[in-house]
């Protein structure tokens, strides 16, 4: 890509190395990861209405002539839930690019939220792959229109360190902003998208989609009020958007205060600072924060889980 | 928690307050606070005398940034200074009755 407007990316053999690293790093959680999700991504429920029975969930409309001609007798006119129908699922990873991801200068060392958001991609992504879950894309974002590290219709990534490369190679964490509109408005388009290329290839597969944002959380607070509507619109379309806070509180020496005790002050209409917990405003319903790596299988896993019922309720 | 607060906010930055002195030091939780971008010294100095931060009523404070006195808005010296609003800014908070000769050895 030779495009004027392109960000700097990462230098490849660092990056290489980088993927190589968090490769070793991750390999046992995103075994625990990938032994949850199994339970959890793999349906149980039957979910798919057929057949045709006394009672049941809805009318055959097919029998119901029948019906009608046999003098009410071949009353077998209802469907009932009886075929698991299979899934397929499109996930999208969105990874923060933002300055205040890394470190004063730049840096993603062990201690910034930057470094545990690559972590996570590679402990994620590579899960998802081992259990074949479906497509994974991997969507950038920062001051301006979300990038496309990845898309959902290439192959997976995690197959190469080549490939795997490539994405950390877009990630600098350098943007001057962190627009989560932008985000969620490229989030909404990918999947509308997403669901154009998945109804014209497969047959009768149940499709999911879930985004999962990778960030420390900091969005300008005015942005909040903006998300809700986008979120519903999200919710509408039955994508999930899960919110994961990195929240490496790292040793002493970083001494970056937790999302969960930011304050932020407001000046009232009378000039009096009023302070408020930053996440009271926090406009995502599903959000997990996540102090280490180890933290993320269970915590994912719960959360899906819990969802999962709720909307199959 | 669903209605908009008192007023829209505009930008916001994250800011550090320190201080060398010990009989003013902010609990380590209260040390980080996201605060409005245009905030100056004034501003600065209410929300640290505030009950939820010092609770010190209305001690006048000077803040240091990168060893010189903040005189203009947050968003100003960030601008200045090729900044931008991703920025963790460190803020020395001093008490403000302090002798020039003082202020110029900075
Ligand atoms: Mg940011």
């Amino acid at each position: 890509d030779t495009h004027l407007s392109s960000p700097p990316l990462r230098d490849y053999t660092e990056s290489l190395t980088l993927w190589t690293t968090l490769q070793t790093k991750t390999q046992p959680l995103s075994h625990s990861l990938a032994a949850h999700l199994r339970l959890i991504l793999t349906p149980t429920q039957a979910t798919k209405l057929s057949g045709t029975f006394r009672t049941g969930k809805r009318l055959n409309i097919k029998k119901i002539i029948p019906y009608i001609a046999s003098g009410y007798k071949r009353d077998k006119i209802w469907m009932r839930r009886a075929v698991p129908s299979k899934r397929a699922y499109q996930i999208l990873l969105c990874v923060d690019d933002s300055a205040s991801m890394a470190g004063a200068l730049g840096e993603i060392d062990g201690e910034t939220p930057a470094h545990l958001a690559l972590e996570s991609l590679v402990m994620v992504a590579r899960a998802l792959a081992v259990l074949e879950a479906g497509s994974i894309g991997v969507l950038g974002f920062g001051s301006g229109e979300p990038f496309l590290a990845h898309s959902l219709s290439d192959p997976p990534f995690t197959a190469s360190a080549d490939a795997g490369a490539r994405v950390l190679q877009k990630f600098t964490f350098r943007q001057e902003g962190t627009d989560m509109v932008r985000l969620l408005r490229g989030v909404v388009e990918r999947f509308r998208e997403g669901r154009l290329m998945q109804s014209g290839s497969s047959g009768g597969e149940e499709l999911w989609q879930l985004a999962l944002v990778l960030s420390d959380g900091l969005v300008q607070s005015r942005e909040h009020a903006l998300l809700r509507p986008l979120l519903r619109e999200a919710l509408e379309m039955r994508v999930m958007v899960v919110f994961i806070v990195m929240d490496d509180a790292g040793p002493a020496k970083t001494k970056r205060t937790s999302v969960l005790d930011l304050k932020e002050a407001r000046f009232g209409p009378d000039g009096v600072p009023v302070i408020h917990r930053y996440l009271d405003s926090f406009p995502f319903p599903y959000y997990l924060i996540v102090h280490h790596l180890a933290d993320l299988p269970g915590a994912l896993a719960g959360l899906l889980r819990s969802w999962f019922a709720e909307v199959n309720a | 928690m669903d209605e908009p607060m008192a007023d829209a906010p505009g930008a916001q930055v994250r800011v550090t307050f320190t201080t060398t002195e010990a009989d003013l030091e902010l609990p380590e939780s209260k040390r980080q606070l996201l605060v409005p971008a245009d905030i100056r010294r004034y501003g600065l100095s209410r929300v640290l005398n505030s009950e939820s931060m010092l609770d010190t009523g209305s001690i006048p404070f000077d803040f240091l940034v990168n060893g010189s006195f903040l005189r203009t808005s947050l968003e100003d010296y960030l601008t200045a200074n090729g900044l931008s609003v991703e920025t963790n800014l460190s803020l020395q908070y001093v008490r403000s009755l302090i002798p020039p000769v003082y202020e110029a050895s900075f």
